[in-house]
């Protein structure tokens, strides 16, 4: 359910449309939107404003960071990490504690980090880029190849076939384009090592978002974002904010073409 | 003739090519290729090709210079399949304009007599469409994007079947949740009704997908139906389940059940004439009965063994059509048992014409609408009887 709110801004010439997505309740869009757009425009010319030509100017073009709030991060479980042994030592720095024994993320640096990553894939949809989610757990199969049907991009939530990145010239027989940005909805395979997909797309210079749970390495992961990546109810959340990321950024386009 | 011999050879060759890909694909119909084929004749072409050249992805080009080459080829097995052709109707004196294909395997047959068993290892020619398959048109746009979400994963067919499956499956648990809240308790669920039929083999899940899949796959695929179809209420579906099953043979025979007749007063009946060992029966089965049955003249008292009975009323209970016909049977010779068993075939048999295919088939398996070929056997002689033998005593 998205609906859209068009802000009209002083300038006549100009006319940002934002979507948003009802996860947010009324009261806090507005007074979010307001401040955000004195944010984004405050030093900014007319002139450059007539030819939106740099989206990358902005810091949050396409009105990401509205898509969540901690809030909801809380409600749908992400801040539940593994158990303390399991601990890896690169993500130390994200957790905020322990509590009978299992770790607990800091919300507030999820939070912050989930948006950068929202951000980014925005900005690759914006310009056409091909986004694959991945994910290897069937039981959060059907809603990532949901998700990203809905968005209009693709998903590889299947047994994965090793050689897709580094040999996909046999794969897919011929020469094949490769997905410009690949979301790892976990970093993690069923037998908990890493994904093949983290190596392989940091060894084809593809850029990675990865949901992180405590005992999974960020460490090659482009934009990782700490956070449960087992329940239900925290993947659903995820493949919406980053389907909604999608369509954010690819409804600015026909704006910025003419 | 040693043309000949290479045209006819090359064919069988050719067998041996990889299979397996698409039939044309939209950017086969929109003459993107065609474009690219008309260069040489075309002017437009060439400047819509060119402006574009920026925009057509690496992944594109690659495609569209392999169909180029694939193109060629086949033209080119086209030319050679056409003069061949006109050879052999000049050699049977037949007209080259009107040679048919069953006139070019009558010609091979005739010229090059093979006494090799196999008939994929004789000689033949063939069009080129029928050696080589057709092959996969290009499955992603100008820009190298896919068409499909699930390209990525390299069996997009096979996995978007199964996503299907898991939708389903999805749909049919938020209806059983309906019925159950709703309270509907007595609303018994209607059984999907799988004997006869089985599911279809790989190969031919590969012909329908268009893709080669693992036994593991096929394994995990047959899985997920059975599930499926174990649902409470899979019978919603079942339009969708029988596409990948097919019949057995068995069950093709006893489908073809005769037609009931009418007598003078309208009611519906059957007859059937069968025997078992040496007793001989000939049974009516009539509609709109009130149970009545009729042995020789007598009731079911006809028979004073309670087994005897039984095995008259089984086949009436089994198909829940005891107190709706009634029987009027005929028997004579060999004991009980077998007069019996021969009335209880035949109202077996004119039953079928009474009930829905499903009863038929549990019917079947139950074992009564088949015959009982067994029959006393022979004395043998230096024997007491057909398997016994005199007392041994040793001189």
């Amino acid at each position: 359910m998205i609906r859209t709110i068009a802000n009209r801004l002083k300038w006549n010439t100009v006319r940002c449309f934002t979507q948003t997505c009802s996860i947010n309740s009324d009261a806090f869009l507005c007074q979010n939107a307001t401040s955000l757009k004195d944010d984004q425009l405050a030093d900014i010319k007319e002139s450059e404003i007539k030819e939106i030509s740099d989206p990358l100017r902005f810091p949050d073009y396409f009105g990401v960071r509205k898509l969540f709030r901690v809030k909801d991060l809380f409600d749908a479980r992400v801040h539940y990490g593994h158990k303390d042994g399991t601990l890896d030592p690169n993500m130390k720095p994200y957790i905020f504690g322990s509590r009978l024994g299992h770790l607990i993320f800091d919300l507030d640096k999820t939070a912050k980090m989930l948006q950068d990553a929202l951000n980014f894939t925005a900005h690759i949809a914006y310009r056409g880029g091909i986004i694959l989610f991945v994910s290897h757990f069937p039981q959060h199969t059907l809603t990532v190849e949901n998700a990203a049907k809905q968005a209009g991009e693709y998903a590889h939530a299947r047994e994965w076939d090793f050689h897709i990145f580094t040999n996909s010239e046999k794969v897919y027989n011929g020469v094949t384009r490769l997905p410009d940005l690949v979301i790892l909805l976990s970093t993690l395979n069923p037998q908990m090592q890493e994904h093949t997909a983290v190596k392989d797309a940091a060894k084809m210079c593809i850029p990675t978002i990865g949901i992180v749970d405590s005992n999974s390495n960020p460490n090659l992961i482009t934009y990782p974002v700490p956070g449960n990546d087992d329940s239900p109810a925290a993947v659903q959340l995820y493949c919406n904010l980053f389907r909604d990321a999608i369509l954010l950024g690819k409804s600015k386009k026909p704006v910025v073409s003419t | 003739m040693a043309v000949l011999r290479e045209l006819v050879v090359f064919p069988s060759k050719c067998l041996r090519g990889v299979r397996s890909y698409f039939l044309s694909a939209p950017l086969f119909q929109n003459g993107f290729l065609k474009l690219n084929e008309s260069v040489s004749k075309d002017g437009h072409a060439l400047d819509l090709e060119q402006s574009d050249t920026k925009k057509i992805s690496k992944a594109m080009k690659s495609y569209m210079e392999r169909a180029k080459i694939h193109d060629n080829f086949i033209k080119q097995q086209l030319h050679e399949y056409n003069i061949g052709k006109r050879h052999l109707a000049n050699m049977m004196g037949k007209d080259p304009e009107f040679f048919t294909q069953a006139d070019v395997d009558e010609a091979i047959r005739y010229l090059f007599p093979s006494g090799l068993f196999d008939p994929r290892a004789r000689p033949m020619m063939k069009h080129p469409d029928e050696i080589y398959p057709k092959r996969k048109a290009a499955e992603f746009d100008v820009n190298g994007r896919p068409y499909h979400s699930l390209f990525y994963t390299s069996k997009p067919n096979y996995y978007t079947l199964m996503h299907d499956l898991a939708v389903k499956f999805k749909q049919l648990d938020r209806h059983e949740d309906k019925i159950i809240s709703r309270g509907i308790q007595d609303q018994k669920p209607t059984e999907l009704f799988l004997f006869g039929s089985e599911w279809i083999p790989k190969q031919k899940v590969e012909n329908v997908l268009l893709e080669t899949l693992t036994d593991a796959q096929y394994e995990n695929l047959i899985k997920t139906f059975e599930r499926f179809s174990q649902h409470p209420y899979s019978a919603l579906e079942k339009d969708f389940i029988m596409q990948f099953r097919r019949q057995l043979a068995a069950q093709v025979e006893i489908q073809q059940v005769p037609e009931l007749m009418r007598d003078e007063s309208g009611r519906p009946y059957m007859t059937y004439n069968t025997r078992r060992k040496t007793s001989n029966a000939a049974v009516k089965v009539i509609g709109q009965g009130t149970g009545v049955i009729s042995i020789n003249g007598n009731d079911i008292h006809f028979f004073q063994r309670e087994q005897d009975k039984k095995q008259i009323i089984f086949p009436l209970q089994f198909s829940d059509m005891l107190g709706k016909v009634d029987v009027v049977a005929t028997v004579d010779g060999c004991g009980t048992s077998a007069q019996s068993g021969a009335i209880r075939l035949g109202i077996s048999m004119c039953l079928r014409s009474f009930v829905n295919a499903e009863t038929i088939e549990r019917m079947r398996l139950a074992g009564l609408l088949s015959f009982d070929p067994r029959t006393r056997e022979r004395k043998k002689p230096g024997q007491a009887g057909a398997r016994e033998k005199f007392t041994w005593k040793k001189r």
